[in-house]
This record gives C-alpha cells, sequence and structure tokens, in this order.
C-alpha cells in the first residue's frame, strides 16, 4: 500500500508542477512581443482566410483562461498545432518524433560513459581520501564542474576534429557504427561535465560511510573486504547518489542545447533553439512542455528508485498513512 | 599557543558527537586535526585560481588601456586570419582583432554575473535567513514550493525559452538569471540557518529576549557565512556559464558587442582558419568559471574547518 | 587454526622492559591478550609536530577475567582498545606489543587480523546508533557474522539467528526482520552485542558500551554483558569513563588519565583504597547520590593534552600533593603489594592520607597551597568583588575548602562506611507564595513536514548527521496534564530518560516550544504564549527566566568573543552598567577570559560562561537541562557547586531537568519524575530517592550502577 501512494503523491505533484509549466509556457505567446494573432502568423502574409483559422483554432477572440483550456486539453492529446515557419504545417508532435531518438542515443551513450568513469572514479577518490588519487580525480571534477560544456566542446572539437582529426566534426552519421563515431566527441564533453557531479557526490558520500561506525564494526566482525565493500559501501553510497542521478538524466536535456549547437546534431535541443529564433512559437510550446514531461517521469522513476533502495525513507513514507 | 591549537581541536571533536554523553570523546581528534591543517593550507591549486581571476578582474578594470587595437576596428582587407601583423590572435571575418575583443568582453563577460550575484546576495541572503529562522511559516512554504518548481526543470532551459521567445536585450536576460538563481540561493541559506537556529547559542539569545533580528544578523549570519561566500561564487560561476552561453546561441548581447561567447560562436565557424578565435574566448570562459568554483570551495573549507559541529 | 599452531610455539615475552619500570603487572603466564609498551602516536601535520596519543600501556588480561580500563575524555583508553584491535583512524599509528593468545596483531596487515577478529576477539563500540548498518536488516547483520560453516545452511543460519537474539534477551520474530533505526537505542546494542559474539570469541572488547543508553538500558545492558561473559567463560576488556561501571563489573580496573596509566589494581583494593591521587580525585569527584554533601569535592583545572605531559607526572598540574620531583620526570608503574601499581612517586609517604581521606571524605589542603576560602557568595550575603589577580585555578580551588566536621555515619557509594559533611539536608528552605505555576500542561508534535524531511537529504555529507539526530532526539515526546509549582527560592528537579518529556517542559518554561495546552504563569504573568505578551511584558518575562543547556560546546556563539557574548546578554537585562569582567568573576572565570572565544575554552569554563550570560539579566529563575552531562567527572562538581552557590548567593530559583539521580541529591529539594510525558512521582527530593513509591521511580534507582 505504500509504495502506491508514495507514487500517487508524487504523482501529483508532478502533475502540478507541469501544469505550472504548461501556464507558463502558454504565456508565452502573450508575452512575446507582438500580438498573438502577429506571433503565429509569422512572416505569412495575413490573408483573411488565414486570419480567420489562426482566430478559430486559437480562440483567439476569447478571454486568456478559455484560451489555455482548449490549449492545455489539445495539448494533453498531444496536439500542439502546427509549425509556423521552421517546417511550416508540420504538426509539431511529428517534428519532435523526428528528433528525439538523436537525443536519446545521445543520452544512453553520455548515461553510459557516466557510470563506466564517474563511479568508479568517485569511489577511488572517496576511498583514497587525501591522498594524490584523490587529489587529482577532485581537481579534474572540479574543472569538469566549472567548464561550461559549449566552451569544452569546442576546444574538444578544435582538439580532436580539426587538428587531430579523428573525429568528424559534424552531423549524426547514417548506420550504428558511423553514428557512434559522431556522436563520441559530443558524448565525452557531455559525460565530461556530468561525470564532475557524479564524482564529487560519489566522492562525498564514500568519503561519509567510510566514516561510518558500521564501517568499523563489519571490519571489527572480521567481514570479507568483498562484502563490506558491496553491502556497506556501495550500498550506503547508493541513495545519496541515486537522487543525483536525477540530474544526470536531465542534464542532457539543458546541456543538449549546446552540444548540438557545436556539433551540428538535428536533436531536440536544436530544434528548441531553432523554434525560438525563428520564432515558431507552438513548436517551441510542444518541445518545451515535452521536455518538461519527461524531466517529471524522470524525477519520479528517481525518487522511487531512492524510495526502494532506503528502508528509511521508505518506512517514513509509509508511516504517514 | 601549540597548547591552544590543541585544544581546539579536541574542541571540535566534541562537538562532532551529538549523542549526549557524559565522556562523548572517542580520542584528541587526530583525524580531524589533520584534515585542519589540510584545509588551512592554501594550496598551489588555489593560488592559481586566484591569479586567474585576479587576471580577469585587472581586464574588467584596465582592458581598455591593455588593449592593442580598438575592438571594434574592422579590416575587411585582412578579414578571418590566424596570428600575424601584430595580431597576436588573429583576426575574425570581418578583420577585427581578436585579443582586443577578448580583452573588452572580459567587461561583459563579468558584469552580468556579477549583477546576479548581487541579486542573490541582496535577496536571497536575507530571505533565505528569514525563510530559516521561521522554517514552517507561510513565507518558508511558498519559497520552497518556488524552488522545487525551479529545481524541477532544467533551468538553462527555461532561460533559452524565456529569453529566446520573450527576447528584451542582455539586461532580461540578466534579469531571468537571477530570478532562476534565486530559489537556490534562498534555500541553501534557509537549510545552513536552519541547522544554526536549531543550536543552543541562537535559543540562549532568544532566551535573553533579543531581537529577531539580530539574532538572524548578527548571531546566525556570521556562522553561515562560509557557505553564503561559497554560494556567491558559484552562482556568479553559474550566472557566467548562462550568459555567455546565451551569447554563444545568439540570444545574449546584442551583435558587434565584444563578448566571450559571441567570440566563441563566430570563430567556431571559422575554426579551421582562425582556431585561437574560439579557443581563446572558451579558455577565458573555462579559467573564470573554474576559478571561481575552485575559490568557492577553498573559502568554504577554510570557513567551515573551525567551527563547523561537522 | 594456523594460528591455534602458532600460539603453541611462540611463548609471549614478559619480560620487564628494562628501563626498571614494568609497564603493567598482576597478569601472569596464560594471558589471553598481552599488551606491552603500547604507543599511539599521531602523524606529524601542519598544526602539529608528531604526538603521542597514548604513552607506554601495558596490561595481561587472562582468560574468563575482565579488564576495566577507565578515564576521562582524552585519557586514550578508546585509542587503547582500537589499537589493540587494529581499528585505529587514518593517521594514527600504535608502537609496541600486543599479544593476543601469542600472537602479535601490531603491525599485522588486515589480511591477517580478519580471521582472528569476529572469531576469537569481538569489539562492540560506543554508539548503538551508528554501528549498525542502516540499509540491512538484523538478520542480514547477525546471519553475515555467523561462523561461514553455519552461515551458508540456510535452516541452521535461520535457527541460529533467533537463538542468539534470544540469547540477548530479544524476541527473534519481531526483531529480526526490522532494520536498526526501527528499534531503540538499548535493542540496537543488544543486537551489536549479539553480532558481535556470534563466532563465540574468546575475549570481547566493549568500548563505552552503556554510555549512550538510558539509565535503566544501562543497567540491562550491562547485567546482560555480566551474564554473557559468565556463561561462557570469555575475557572482557570493558572502556569506561564510569568508575562505579568498572567497580560493578571487573576485576581489575586501570586508571588511564591523558594517555598514561596512573594505577593497576584489583576492583575491590581500588575501590576500598585508591593509591594515586588522580583514582581517589575521580572517586571524590563523583557526585554522591545516597546523601546530600554540603561542599562538592572537585578536582582543579582540566584534563591536559597526553602530548603535554611527556616529562611530567600527568596529573602533577592538578594534585595537590605536588613535589618538585613530580614534574621533572615522568613516573612510571611501580608495583605496590596486593597485585597492584601506582605512577605516584609520592605513594608511600601519602598513601595513608590517601585512604584516610576516601574513608572521611576530608580534604585537607596542604599549608604550602592553601589559599583563603573565597566563596562566590555566602548564603544570604550580596556577591563580593574581589581582586583581579584570580584565575580560574584559583577560584576552582575554593571548591576544595574544609567542609564543617563530620556528624552521622552512612553507607557510601564504594561500599564501605563513611562520613557524610552534613545530614541529608539542602542549606535553604524556601517559603511564601509560589513564583512559578504550571498547569495541565501538554505538548504534542505534529509531522515535522515535508521540509524538515527533505532536509535532511539536502547533502551527502550531512545527512547521516541529521538522520542520526532523528533518531536520538525526535522520539515521539509529548507532555501531558503536567502540572506543578515552584517558590521563590526553591530547586526543583525533573528527572526523566530520553523521550520522558523532560527537555519539552523546559523547553515550554522558556517559551521556545508553545504548550499545546495549559498554563504556565510566572511572576504572575501568563507566559504560556510568548508571542501573545506585549513588548514590555516580554522583555520582563524574559528577565525573570533563563537557561543553562546541556552543549556547552554549541551554546556560544563560536564567531563571538566572550566578551562580546556577554556584553550583549547585559544590554537584555536591568542593569546595563555591568561589566562583563564582573559576570566572568562570579563564575570563577579571571576578566581576562572576556577576549578570548569559545573555541579556545574547555567545556567547563564554557559552562561557566553560559551561566554568566544566563546571570547577566539577574534571572529569577534558572532552568539548568542536563548542565553537566555533557562534562568530565572531574568537571562536573565544579559546575554543580557554582550552581549552589548561584543560589545561595542570589536566591535564584532553580528547575533542574536532568537523568542523574546524583544531580538530583546535591541540587534540589524537590524532585518529580517524568515517565511518557506525564508526572509518575514528585515530592522532598530526600524522601524521593530514599523511599520511592512508583515502579518507574524504584526502576531508576535500582539501576545505579554499583547499587543495590
Amino acid at each position: 500500500m505504500s509504495i502506491t501512494t508514495f507514487v500517487l503523491r508524487r504523482l501529483a505533484s508532478g502533475l502540478l508542477l507541469l501544469l505550472a509549466l504548461s501556464l507558463l509556457v502558454f504565456a508565452l505567446l502573450d508575452a512575446s512581443p507582438g500580438s498573438p494573432l502577429q506571433s503565429l502568423l509569422g512572416t505569412r502574409p495575413a490573408t483573411p482566410e488565414l486570419v480567420a483559422e489562426l482566430r478559430a483554432r486559437h480562440h483567439l477572440d476569447e478571454p486568456f483562461a478559455l484560451q489555455y483550456l482548449h490549449w492545455l486539453s489539445d495539448a494533453v492529446r498531444l496536439d500542439f498545432g502546427r509549425s509556423i515557419s521552421v517546417q511550416a504545417g508540420t504538426p509539431v508532435v511529428d517534428m519532435v518524433y523526428g528528433r528525439a531518438a538523436l537525443s536519446a542515443e545521445l543520452a544512453a551513450y553520455c548515461l553510459l560513459l557516466v557510470l563506466l568513469l564517474g563511479v568508479p572514479l568517485g569511489l577511488i577518490a572517496g576511498i583514497r581520501h587525501g591522498r594524490t588519487a584523490d587529489r587529482s580525480i577532485s581537481l579534474l571534477a572540479t574543472v569538469g564542474f566549472g567548464a561550461p560544456v559549449y566552451a569544452l566542446s569546442v576546444v574538444l572539437l578544435y582538439v580532436f576534429g580539426v587538428a587531430l582529426g579523428w573525429f568528424p566534426v559534424y552531423g549524426a552519421g547514417e548506420g550504428f557504427a558511423d553514428r557512434v563515431t559522431h556522436l563520441t566527441l559530443p558524448a565525452v564533453a557531455l559525460t565530461t561535465v556530468l561525470s564532475a557531479v557524479v564524482v564529487r557526490q560519489t566522492r562525498a558520500a564514500t568519503v561519509t560511510v567510510l566514516r561510518q561506525d558500521y564501517l568499523t564494526f563489519a571490519r571489527l566482525r572480521g567481514l570479507s573486504p568483498a562484502r563490506v565493500l558491496i553491502h556497506y559501501v556501495l550500498r550506503n553510497c547508493a541513495p545519496p547518489v541515486v537522487t543525483s542521478a536525477g540530474m544526470l538524466l536531465i542534464a542532457p536535456l539543458s546541456a543538449g542545447i549546446f552540444i548540438e549547437q557545436v556539433f551540428s546534431l538535428p536533436g531536440m535541443g536544436s530544434l528548441l533553439l531553432t523554434a525560438v529564433a525563428a520564432e515558431d512559437l507552438p513548436v517551441v510550446q510542444g518541445t518545451a512542455l515535452l521536455l518538461g514531461a519527461l524531466v517529471v517521469l524522470v524525477n519520479l522513476l528517481v525518487d522511487l528508485l531512492g524510495f526502494l533502495l532506503d528502508p528509511r525513507v521508505r518506512l517514513h513514507a509509509a508511516g504517514e498513512h | 599557543m601549540a597548547d591552544m591549537t590543541d585544544m581546539a581541536d579536541t574542541d571540535t571533536a566534541d562537538m562532532a558527537n551529538p549523542v549526549p554523553a557524559p565522556n562523548p570523546v572517542p580520542a584528541p581528534g587526530t583525524a580531524s586535526a589533520r584534515e585542519v591543517s589540510r584545509r588551512f593550507r592554501p594550496p598551489v591549486l588555489v593560488a592559481l585560481a586566484a591569479s586567474g581571476v585576479a587576471v580577469i578582474a585587472l581586464l574588467v578594470v584596465a582592458g581598455g588601456w591593455l588593449t592593442p587595437y580598438d575592438p571594434g576596428q574592422q579590416d575587411l582587407m585582412r578579414g578571418a586570419a590566424g596570428p600575424g601583423d601584430g595580431h597576436w590572435l588573429g583576426t575574425d571575418a570581418l578583420g577585427r582583432d581578436v585579443l582586443s575583443q577578448l580583452v573588452a568582453g572580459a567587461r561583459t563577460a563579468v558584469v552580468g554575473p556579477l549583477c546576479v550575484a548581487a541579486g542573490a546576495l541582496l535577496l536571497g541572503v536575507p530571505l533565505g535567513v528569514l525563510a530559516g529562522y521561521r522554517a514552517g511559516g507561510l513565507f518558508d512554504a511558498v519559497i520552497n514550493r518556488f524552488a522545487d518548481l525551479v529545481y524541477a526543470f532544467p533551468a538553462m532551459l527555461l532561460v533559452v525559452v524565456v529569453v529566446g521567445t520573450i527576447g528584451d536585450g542582455y539586461w532580461f536576460a540578466v534579469a531571468v538569471v537571477t530570478l532562476l538563481v534565486l530559489p537556490a540561493q534562498i534555500r541553501l541559506c534557509r537549510n545552513t540557518t536552519l541547522v544554526q537556529a536549531r543550536l543552543p547559542y541562537v535559543e540562549a539569545a532568544r532566551t535573553l529576549g533579543l531581537p529577531a533580528a539580530r539574532i538572524m544578523f548578527r548571531h546566525i549570519l556570521p556562522n553561515i557565512r562560509p557557505t553564503v561566500l561559497a554560494t556567491l561564487l558559484l552562482d556568479f560561476g553559474g550566472a557566467l556559464i548562462s550568459l555567455s552561453g546565451l551569447s554563444y546561441l545568439g540570444l545574449g548581447v546584442p551583435p558587434g558587442t565584444p563578448d566571450w561567447g559571441e567570440l566563441l560562436r563566430q570563430g567556431q565557424t571559422l575554426l579551421a582558419v582562425n582556431p585561437y578565435m574560439s579557443l581563446a574566448p572558451g579558455l577565458m570562459i573555462i579559467i573564470a568559471t573554474v576559478g571561481v568554483t575552485l575559490l568557492g570551495d577553498w573559502l568554504y573549507d577554510r570557513g567551515t574547518a573551525g567551527t563547523d559541529p561537522r | 587454526m594456523t594460528y591455534d599452531a602458532q600460539t603453541r610455539r611462540t611463548r609471549p615475552d614478559r619480560e620487564a622492559d628494562g628501563t626498571g619500570r614494568t609497564s603493567g603487572i598482576g597478569g601472569a603466564d596464560g594471558a589471553l591478550l598481552s599488551v606491552r609498551r603500547l604507543h599511539v602516536y599521531a602523524r606529524p601535520d601542519r598544526a602539529h609536530g608528531p604526538r603521542t596519543l597514548v604513552r607506554d600501556v601495558g596490561f595481561d588480561l587472562a582468560p574468563g577475567r575482565t579488564l576495566g580500563v577507565v578515564g576521562e575524555s582524552g585519557s586514550g583508553k578508546t585509542l587503547t582498545a582500537r589499537a589493540v584491535t587494529g581499528v585505529l583512524d587514518d593517521g594514527l599509528r600504535a608502537e609496541g606489543q600486543v599479544l593476543f593468545d601469542g600472537i602479535e596483531l601490531l603491525g599485522r596487515p588486515e589480511r591477517e587480523l580478519r580471521p582472528l577478529r569476529g572469531g576469537r576477539l569481538a569489539m562492540v563500540l560506543q554508539d548503538p546508533f551508528t554501528a549498525l548498518n542502516p540499509l540491512l536488516t538484523v538478520r542480514a547483520q547477525l546471519r553475515e557474522s555467523l561462523a561461514p560453516g553455519t552461515r551458508r545452511d540456510r535452516v541452521l543460519a535461520s535457527a541460529e539467528i533467533s537463538r542468539r537474539l534470544r540469547e540477548v534477551g530479544l524476541d527473534p520474530d519481531t526483531v529480526a526482520g526490522r532494520y536498526p533505526f526501527q528499534l531503540s537505542g538499548g535493542m540496537r546494542q543488544r543486537v551489536a552485542i549479539a553480532a558481535a559474539l556470534a563466532r563465540d570469541p574468546e575475549l570481547l572488547i566493549a568500548d563505552e558500551p552503556t554510555t549512550a543508553l538510558d539509565a535503566t538500558t544501562q543497567a540491562e545492558v550491562l547485567a546482560l554483558l555480566r551474564r554473557l561473559q559468565a556463561d561462557r567463560g570469555m575475557a572482557l576488556l570493558l572502556i569506561t569513563h564510569d568508575l562505579r561501571v568498572a567497580f560493578s563489573v571487573c576485576d581489575r580496573v586501570l586508571v588511564m588519565y591523558a594517555g598514561s596509566v596512573l594505577e593497576d589494581a584489583p576492583a575491590a583494593a581500588l575501590a576500598r583504597s585508591p593509591r594515586h591521587p588522580y583514582s581517589l580525585g575521580l572517586m571524590l569527584a563523583e557526585p554522591p547520590v545516597s546523601h546530600f554533601v554540603d561542599r562538592l569535592v572537585s578536582l582543579p583545572g582540566q584534563v591536559p593534552a597526553a602530548d603535554g605531559v611527556a616529562d611530567t607526572c600527568a596529573f602533577a598540574d592538578r594534585c595537590e600533593w605536588r613535589r618538585e620531583v613530580c614534574t621533572t620526570t615522568r613516573p612510571g608503574l611501580t608495583p605496590l603489594p596486593e597485585e597492584r601499581a601506582s605512577a605516584c612517586v609520592r605513594i608511600p609517604e601519602i598513601d595513608d592520607e590517601l585512604r584516610t581521606r576516601l574513608l572521611g571524605r576530608v580534604r585537607k589542603v596542604p599549608p604550602a597551597r592553601r589559599r583563603p576560602a573565597r566563596p562566590l557568595a555566602a548564603p544570604g550575603e550580596a556577591p563580593r568583588t574581589t581582586s583581579t589577580r584570580d584565575s580560574a585555578r584559583h577560584a576552582e580551588s575554593t571548591h576544595r575548602t574544609p567542609p564543617g566536621p563530620p556528624s552521622g555515619r552512612t553507607t557510601g557509594l564504594y561500599g564501605h562506611d563513611l562520613v557524610p559533611t552534613t545530614p541529608g539536608t539542602p542549606p535553604v528552605t524556601p517559603d511564601g507564595a509560589p513564583f512559578l505555576t504550571v498547569e495541565g500542561l501538554g505538548k504534542t508534535y505534529g509531522r515535522s513536514g515535508t521540509y524538515g524531511r527533505m532536509s535532511s537529504f539536502a547533502g551527502p555529507t550531512r545527512s547521516s548527521r541529521s538522520v542520526r539526530l532523528k533518531g536520538t532526539t525526535t522520539e515521539p515526546m509529548a507532555l501531558r496534564d503536567v502540572s506543578f509549582e515552584l517558590r521563590e527560592g526553591e530547586s526543583l528537579g525533573v528527572v526523566g530518560e530520553s523521550g520522558s518529556g523532560k527537555t519539552t517542559l523546559a523547553r515550554c518554561l522558556l517559551g521556545l516550544t508553545r504548550p499545546t495546552t495549559g498554563t504556565i504563569r510566572l511572576g504572575g504573568v501568563d507566559v504560556s504564549d510568548y508571542r501573545k505578551l506585549r513588548r514590555k511584558e516580554h522583555r520582563e518575562a524574559r528577565r525573570l527566566v533563563q537557561m543553562v543547556f546541556q552543549d556547552p560546546y554549541s551554546s556560544l556563539n563560536p564567531r563571538l568573543s566572550i566578551g562580546t557574548t556577554l556584553g550583549e546578554a547585559v544590554t537584555a537585562g536591568p542593569d546595563p552598567a555591568q561589566r562583563p569582567a564582573e559576570l566572568l568573576e562570579r563564575v570563577g572565570l579571571p576578566a581576562s577570559y572576556a577576549r578570548k572565544q569559545p573555541g579556545e575554552l574547555s567545556g567547563g569554563e564554557r559552562q561557566r560562561v553560559a551561566i554568566a550570560r544566563a546571570l547577566a539579566v539577574r534571572p529569577r529563575l534558572l532552568v539548568c537541562d542536563e548542565p553537566v552531562a555533557a562534562l568530565d567527572v572531574s568537571v562536573q562538581a565544579q559546575i554543580l557547586q557554582l550552581l549552589r552557590e548561584v543560589r545561595a548567593g542570589y536566591g535564584t530559583s532553580l528547575i533542574v531537568i536532568t537523568h542523574d539521580l546524583s544531580v538530583v541529591r546535591q541540587l534540589t529539594d524537590r524532585a518529580l519524575v517524568l515517565h511518557g510525558g506525564e508526572i509518575v512521582e514528585s515530592g522532598e527530593t530526600a524522601a524521593l530517592l530514599d523511599s520511592p513509591r512508583h515502579p518507574h521511580t524504584q526502576r531508576l534507582i535500582a539501576s545505579i550502577p554499583g547499587g543495590n
């Protein structure tokens, strides 16, 4: 019973968040320069037929609240209208579908690298706390943490793409191998930035856990090093690290805008950016809201994972109802 | 004096043990003593970071006198080219000197983030301390909901959408970034204040009937100062990343303004012709942000080493 | 098993170390654990050179015997235990010889120690709240502690786990499936003991196993340890700060101080006649629970750092029998008759005096060191101002002025006749109208809300701390229908264990928490809700009552100097002309302390400053929440004595919140016992403690270590 209550509560708060975002996104239409009609027309000539159609479609004659409700009920059915200028006439959802795959591939690639690099490096730094290995890893993490992804990407692009010529500098590639080659530099850039956070989190968690009495007590009972590492160190490090994993899944979206710009990748980020630049409001609204929904979903999953990993959270939540 | 430090160390070890026991100290906390001294030593890295930040500060203040050329002066005959003819870092597509733009860009790069940090300091810190001291109140709840909202979404995405669509220039972007930095700053101050507010020294001050404002700003604030300082530096770095990033995407400063993000954007297309045009601003941004991050970490460690109950 | 073979071949080296002193006597051949010349050093760092934290410790422990290592904080007792088991923190290094059944443990790599740990020697840590893995059930933690053969067989393991849990007095059906955070402190410590003993080791080292527990739980866990030790014929090394605990459990006791062993003796012999001034001081400093003492005896000064006493007797600085010889070399343990040893070079001369002192509890200050008796303020007398040549040490020395002549006999704490200094009546008999009236006070706590919970996950480095605090402090505390009165000048004790509501009561009185129901009237003003008071009333109410907190380390703002803290308190009081120096003097600290930062002061000194701060507003009621619980035994009496003097000198009423019955005995006229938020018994302190009626009070009194 506890787990359903927990999920329902988180789901409810997620939906509330989405509602807030949808209001913000919808309000963009009014907030953007010019009248909503002008925004929706874009550069198209204002023929009476088109104007009438837009008025009817967007309920422009009704009050703001009703407009919003109409828009929202469409949005729930994934109907965000049609693109104005980026790909005039194409339904927004179709455009997003066309771009989502590449972004997902990049995120997955990057996540794999982070798990293979960030977590072990953080563990090593935590275990070798205060020694050379820790200092070197922590320094790298700080650089990665502080450096903006676009600056890092350009440097990588120049060194490995232009100067050394090891990787392609442009586009997404065709077929699996080619795709992997094309996505390697972007993924490495993204991984550097994300790993930094993971390394810092894992290191801090490890240092804390290693100081705990229960670790000393485990050693004092003669438990095997493997058991101590897995059941004591790793398990106790997991909850705080997993809590930061939500950021891991969300950051590729944020950083994706830059990465896709640097490496000319046609993903969600570049779609959003192009739409913003072209003032194609339906596309901006649709993309932003879908990304928001994704974020809410990811946060929910992360909460759920934390819930499963830590009996204290689990039973605390259960005790409330 | 040696005895004094010794005692101080033992006391820190004492405080690390929250269980009310007549004899809570495992031993004079030697591990923590080591930790403290290690933290107090300004490492080479911190010195490097500080000098990097100092150089950028110098460029901001005295950049005008240091540039060899007027950053806006065009040389269409020359166009984009690598280093040479007194242009140490080459020229851009319009033949403008990259080094001069880089130096002039420091001011643009730093001014916005400074405003953001100032906003965080003047609004975020007092509101956060207030929310923490009156935790559980209405104001606290409102602040927390807002922070939830901002935390839940990738901030950069919001900035791009809002600034890109509403698009009212650089200062609008600065305002949006400040608004998005505030909740984190407020919540951080709130949480650290909350920890302090439950300590006996604050309760003793309350028992004496001292005014709330005095307790908040004379007792609590000095004790959370290391955290506040460190986060302000992080806010500064984050704002620099965001604002330069907006310029890099073409959504920040108006074209023609010397700016690192803008330079990076234009330089990227000329990577094969004049790589310095994008590498130099890229490195400057990295030096600035990593520099303040390192400084923030160090200040935090140093500030909390002696007094933090941990 | 390879170790057994090794054992038979190598016999431990038992020669004296050639310097003329033996480090440890008493044990003979056949010792299970034999420690010689054990030193613990801290590696040098920026702030310090290499430091010695434990110096030349030696002892033997025979199979089936019990050895107590007693000392205050910084004595090195825990480091000794950790050095023996090889779990010293990073940056610490042990040297010397630790033979366990003939096997040298020091310097042995972790890989080779592992088969010994758990199997042949085990250790239980102080804090049951942190010693168990929070993410594993009790069952899992017991199972992993079992011997491999048992562990791997599912049925066998399950039966064994049940048996082990029953052995420590827990019900396997309800406990095995639980996580540590779902158990009370006492239950957790039982689980930890079961886990430590899961492979029936020959030696158990218990490091302050009951210090973090409530008095009644403490007694139960001690009894359990004693039973387990006797049943199995297991050797037990008990580390404790409490001599009474050591005397009640151990055959032999080692008294440690500032990293050195000062005395080593059979427990009964030590209790009868200590052969070191420090041992005596420690025994006398414990405020007796059995009777009221007119003048509490305390050791002056505080425990030095082990490293600062390399070339002198560690205790010389606080010793009234000090001679020049004490400070020129470090005395080693010298063997004495009756299988005991003392590190006091003057013991042949002063032995008789020590014994007399213990029997009579009469302290004679040697003429050379005698200073004029200068009490803070005699009863009924205004506080006196004295010259500034005064020092903390000086002031503290007043606490050992000779008390009045003995007048009656009772049975003492240490099981022999001793003479109390006055009959068991407190000095002040208050009368007059009630000054504080509490009626029907109730408090229920709501949930702390989402954010309180979330903030404990704010950062990985802090989370463990807040979760832990949760476990220990936010247990369901509430008050139900609490009513009592307090007259001007009266001293009231509020006794209870954790969760009894005693701290909530204090916080309600101070307006730090608003009661849910009931009223608090203070000096004629209803202060149930401070927020409803008018500005002037509020100010006046704040001046009526002040608080002394338990933890002297966090009760002073670390960023403000002592002078600033006191100066600020003065501004809140009725007399803004008061100077911090006067306040400091009133609590026996020199005026120069005004310039110091809290970090430079010891715990006892900080508690004095906290009392001075409270006195700044001339309160008529002082609420003391466990005023000495966080202090070392040798310092506790100083603070108790100071509180008495405050009461006598200013007629200040006291409410003393405590779990410690001896504090109640020494400080209060009346007392009430809180249990589960309700008053279960109240009355005159002497009557309450001597003939308790309520079962809970009886249980509290029965659980005093060394009592009946």
